[in-house]
């Protein structure tokens, strides 16, 4: 799949028919920066390690 | 006389206020008529709220005649950044998505400020919801730095840095996800800080990241700071970010001094990480010599790299951010301007795994910001790379708006203090930040005072 059609299908699956539509360019801009948000993160170093927060039964609302 | 009270310290102001030396409703006319003259040029007020802030003025001229001073801020005026919700004026977030929306009661903080007698004078320019800015496609124009209405005055609390900065009030709220207290704070030479995250309610601020988000007090010293920060901290329980912590005594180091305190430089941020601006990076340098001098012991510390905090600070913000404005996107995308629409829809595009992972890496920056807490007392590094560009030249203000240093402690939840540090040759302000372990503002407070101290910066105005 080109990668157009795939941006297309992402925001599409996001529900943002309307915004692909007339800014074309803005969804692909930000397409591509959530990409490098992305790349720019390697996985975490062990399968074990927590995100954060962690779960707290104590301060649930 | 009116350009006399427009410098005023709101602790001056204060003590002349409680000695009955000056009244809130001399006070608030002066700063009124400046606004007046000034703000068709720098564009802080989005509403000007006048005739209720002449009002609160004489209504707090007639408590103090009768004995019932509040404190400080009783007859103070503030900005307050127009994500911030004062009861009965519009909360338009500078976007034409909440033109009419009109706030039915004050947010926490500003909630918090009226109980401390403070005069709100109205609310002031964002970026749109906080991210999308200094745009020229809204229906309010782009706030301007008083230093060179030329140039931007930082963001997102664009109006409250350039009000303080202007004389135009001398305290203002701002709120920071990703550094906009700060950014503006070093832009127009002024003292904003993030406080601990929970330290300050969130309860009628729009959200950009529930996670990141914090509301900050914005000076133009470190003493207003204190104060400010004192009348607005404290528990809510209708915000579950909120921390149950000691929120008062922020201004009891304040005049202690550095002597004997360990302050650890970050210089990879802006030495290896991002490259600063040579004028930024010797400023740098020449508040890390002052400090020595006034008896700190600083030393070079290692963080993880900017760029893995950036990049956290941005999955995590642009996933919660799309999840509140999911809605909006879908169903009026073209109601946003296009920075805007630009920098909340990646969150549609960030996978859930990415997200957790973001949320493991923060973690693992948590701890190793807490690491290096425990071997000294303050972090210093910089916060912006560069001085402010030109508003208009769009492509620099582009390129120079992420090269900064204060998301890491949106991520990390850490105190941090951005204030001057420094003129370039164009004649702009140049900063550095404090940054303090979790709910040790009044440590922060401290250097950063000795700091103010030693190096004068705060007694520099722009010529507006």
């Amino acid at each position: 799949m080109a990668e157009k059609e795939l941006i297309a299908a992402l925001a599409k699956a996001a529900g943002l028919e309307r915004a692909w539509a007339a800014f074309p360019d803005d969804v692909t801009a930000a397409a591509e920066q959530a990409l490098g948000h992305a790349a720019a993160l390697s996985d975490a170093d062990e399968p074990g390690d927590e995100p954060w927060p962690p779960m707290r039964v104590e301060t649930a609302w | 006389m009116v350009s006399g009270l427009a410098w005023l310290s709101a602790a001056e102001a204060g003590r002349r206020i409680a000695a009955r030396a000056l009244s809130p409703v001399e006070l608030t006319r002066a700063l009124l008529e400046r606004i007046a003259a000034l703000d068709p040029k720098l564009h802080v007020f989005i509403r000007l709220d006048a005739d209720a802030a002449l009002e609160a003025a004489r209504a707090a001229e007639k408590e103090i005649a009768a004995g019932r001073w509040r404190g400080p801020l009783h007859g103070i005026p503030v900005g307050i950044k127009d994500i911030i919700d004062v009861g009965g004026l519009p909360t338009t977030c500078h976007s034409k998505i909440l033109l009419d929306n009109v706030a039915r009661a004050d947010a926490a903080a500003v909630a918090r400020l009226r109980q401390a007698g403070a005069i709100v004078l109205g609310k002031v320019a964002t970026h749109e919801f906080a991210i999308g800015g200094p745009s020229f496609d809204l229906p309010f124009p782009p706030a301007r730095n008083p230093w060179n209405p030329a140039h931007h005055p930082g963001g997102s609390s664009s109006g409250s840095g350039a009000g303080v900065a202007a004389g135009l009030f001398p305290l203002a709220l701002g709120t920071d996800t990703g550094g906009s207290v700060r950014n503006p704070a070093s832009c127009c030479g002024i003292v904003g800080l993030k406080p601990t995250y929970g330290l300050v309610s969130r309860r009628g601020v729009f959200p950009l990241s529930f996670t990141l988000d914090h509301v900050g007090p914005m000076s133009r010293t470190v003493a207003d700071n204190a104060l400010l920060l004192e009348a607005i901290a404290g528990f809510d329980p209708a915000d579950p970010g909120s921390a149950p912590a000691r929120a008062d005594g922020f201004a009891r180091e304040i005049g202690a001094g550095v002597q004997g305190l360990r302050v650890g430089f970050v210089r990879h941020f802006h030495e290896r990480d991002m490259e600063a601006h040579p004028e930024a990076a010797a400023a740098l340098d020449e508040a890390a010599r002052l400090l020595a001098a006034e008896g700190a012991e600083v030393r070079t510390v290692t963080l993880p790299p900017l760029g893995e905090f950036a990049a956290v600070n941005r999955i995590i913000l642009t996933s919660e951010a799309f999840a509140i404005h999911a809605r909006w996107l879908r169903e009026r995308p073209g109601d946003y301007g296009k920075l805007a629409r630009r920098r909340l829809l990646p969150g549609a595009f960030v996978s859930a795994g990415t997200f957790v992972t973001a949320q493991r890496w923060r973690r693992k920056m948590i701890a190793a910001v807490q690491a290096v807490l425990r071997e000294v007392d303050v972090l210093m590094c910089a916060s912006s790379m560069d001085p402010a560009s030109r508003i208009e030249d769009e492509a620099e203000t582009l390129r120079t708006y992420p090269r900064q240093a204060r998301t890491p402690f949106n991520v990390t939840g850490h105190p941090a203090i951005a204030m001057m540090a420094g003129l370039s040759r164009s004649g702009l302000p140049l900063s550095v930040q404090f940054v303090g372990r979790y709910f040790e503002e009044a440590r922060v407070y401290r250097v950063a005072a000795a700091f103010e101290r030693a190096a004068g910066w705060q007694e520099r105005r722009p010529d507006v």
